[in-house]
């Protein structure tokens, strides 16, 4: 059995792993349930202004518009969920003492701190990945497929993406997200490995996340000065995937910005962990 | 002379100001259970943690089965199971599953080997159960498993009968009897209970403030010629006062009864002398606990 098959055992053997699906799948389903009980009314919602200046056919509402609308819970829930396993990785066993039983065995800390850092990493993907099915699985039982029909951010237009080529771009939106979420997991790893107790590190990572956030949308020229060097700057690479046409150089930026500090977050962990004195 | 499995040179550890452990020279024999005592605090668990390379050692060495512990750390983790403090768990898992989990980290295991395991240290019916509803005395009993599982060379035990009752004592020391004798394990276990020690262990090293009192065979340690017993008789102010112009006896406290300090051959004289004195004796009896052999220890013994 591989160091990585043995964390993810561990992984997906706690409860507490399955509260982000269970909270995502209540989440998911209440949001579709509501919409679809006023559809009428948030279909005039989601079409805005439209109607006067468009003749719009079909459905305005339908599983890949619905969904895209969801995504946006990635800046609200989702990172916390994600803390929430990822804060625990490393500190939780050191909390109850298998940490030091792991570290007595032959694997090296190496292994070990990469092997929970993958498996943090596979959670982040598994968690994301039932979100895209869910969403889009419920959305087309409600509401059916069609164009995707959305105002571009921070242009004077909508972006319409035909149904056929919707589905493509929403699975491309939730790869970016994967990766868009797989920094808040690094950043809550790296303070489980400074933490022996998991609390820390959860509230921890959703306090930077969060203060991080605030300070990026604050309308003042010294944060905006801060803009490019905080990572929550670059979450937002999946609704880039939705737009028409697709700017990939800016996507590429957030990429290489998304993994810089994926790559910085896990540096020092590895740093720390490789050092530490194990006291507990 | 059997071949030095475990040896340390000039072991120190510092914390802030304060050492932990400091030039600290051990030497662990192949197939033996070398007994490591000292009181709590004492620097056990901070020697162990950096045998078992959980410590960065401020100065000194390691080596395991000949070898250097940092330089060749997988290849003698591969043959050394340790138990540090108190064996954890994943309590949300089974016991089975965490055998299968742990274990793997050393070399694969079979279903048969965690059962044979399972079966020595007598949870085979318990396998499935989780083991959060395990009893500290089984998790204990687990950690054996966990040892007997991998087939280790060497077995390092932390106050491996800490928090058990003495039925559970009394099965751990059973366990670890019964690994060294049957599988020729080395046993290096650390304890602050000097019986639990001389029960068990043919050689060991006595360790206090982090410092190296004693080392050598339990038989020589222990028979230095003189002990401490604790007289109760009655009156007991006439019995100090004959004990008190007695020579050769040593009285070294009084409370309840009356702590002296004799040649263990002259045991008998003294409460021969004390009866026909005209004192009554209710108890006569050998003080062996680890604060009365500190007391004899480091008032001139050290290296043996």
């Amino acid at each position: 059995m591989s160091l990585f098959t043995v964390e993810i055992e561990k992984t997906y053997r706690r409860w507490r792993t399955y509260i982000g699906f269970a909270v995502i799948l209540a989440a998911v389903l209440l949001l579709e349930v509501i919409i679809k009980l006023n559809e009428p009314q948030m279909s005039r919602a989601f079409s805005g202004g439209l109607n006067a200046d468009f003749l719009i056919s079909g459905h305005i509402l339908n599983a890949w518009v619905i969904t895209a609308f969801i995504m946006n819970s990635l800046y609200i829930h989702v990172p916390f969920l994600i803390a929430l396993v990822a804060g625990d990785m490393v500190s939780s066993e050191a909390t109850s003492g298998t940490l030091r039983f792991m570290l007595i065995r032959p694997p090296s800390r190496t292994k070990i701190i990469s092997a929970k850092f993958l498996a943090m990493l596979f959670y982040t993907a598994s968690l994301i990945v039932f979100f895209g099915i869910l969403s889009v699985g419920l959305g087309l039982i409600f509401f059916g497929g069609g164009d995707l029909v959305k105002f571009q951010p921070g242009l004077p237009h909508i972006v319409v993406l035909p149904a056929h080529i919707a589905a493509s771009r929403t699975g491309m939106a939730f790869l970016a997200a994967i990766l868009s979420m797989s920094v808040v997991g690094s950043l809550a790893f790296l303070f489980s490995t400074l933490a022996d107790n998991s609390i820390g590190p959860i509230i921890g990572s959703i306090a930077v996340v969060i203060i991080s956030f605030i300070l990026g949308n604050l309308p003042f020229e010294f944060t905006e000065s801060l803009r490019p060097y905080l990572f929550t700057t670059y979450m937002g690479i999946w609704q880039l995937l939705l737009d028409n046409p697709i700017q990939w150089s800016i996507v590429g930026k957030y990429a290489l910005a998304l993994l810089g500090y994926d790559t910085v977050f896990f540096g020092i962990a590895y740093y720390v962990f490789v050092r530490k004195d194990i006291k507990s | 002379m059997s071949e030095t499995i475990l040896s340390t040179e000039g072991l120190s550890k510092r914390f802030g100001s304060r050492w932990a452990v400091k030039d600290l020279n051990l030497d662990v024999r192949a197939g033996e259970i070398f007994g490591f005592l000292g009181p709590n605090g004492a620097g056990k668990s901070t020697t162990i943690r950096m045998i078992l390379t959980l410590l960065l050692p401020t100065s000194g060495s390691v080596r395991v089965f000949g070898k250097e512990i940092r330089r060749h750390r997988a290849e003698i983790l591969s043959r050394v199971c340790g138990i540090v403090e108190k064996p954890d768990f994943y309590l949300f898992l089974s016991a089975y599953k965490n055998l299968e989990l742990l274990g793997s980290l050393s070399r694969k295991v079979t279903a048969d080997e965690i059962f044979e395991a399972l079966e020595i240290v007598g949870l085979r019916a318990r396998a499935g159960d989780k083991v959060k509803t395990f009893s500290h005395g089984m998790k204990q009993r687990l950690g054996i498993a966990q040892a007997i599982l991998t087939r280790p060379d060497l077995v390092i035990l932390d106050e491996p009968t800490s928090g058990l009752d003495p039925q559970g004592m009394k099965e751990v020391r059973e366990l670890v009897l019964k690994l060294s004798r049957e599988h020729g394990t080395t046993i290096f276990l650390s304890s602050h209970l000097l019986t639990e020690v001389e029960a068990v262990a043919q050689r060991m090293a006595v360790l206090n403030h982090g410092e190296l009192v004693a080392q050598g065979p339990v038989s020589e340690l222990m028979n230095d010629g003189s002990s401490y017993f604790t007289i109760t008789a009655s009156p007991m102010e006439k019995a100090l006062e004959l004990l008190r112009r007695v020579s050769w006896v040593e009285v070294v406290a009084e409370g309840n009864g009356i702590d002296v300090r004799i040649d263990s051959l002259r045991a008998a004289e003294l409460n021969r002398l004390l009866v026909t004195s005209g004192i009554d004796v209710s108890s006569f009896a050998a003080k062996r606990t680890l604060e009365d052999y500190f007391l004899k220890i480091t008032e001139g013994a050290s290296e043996v």
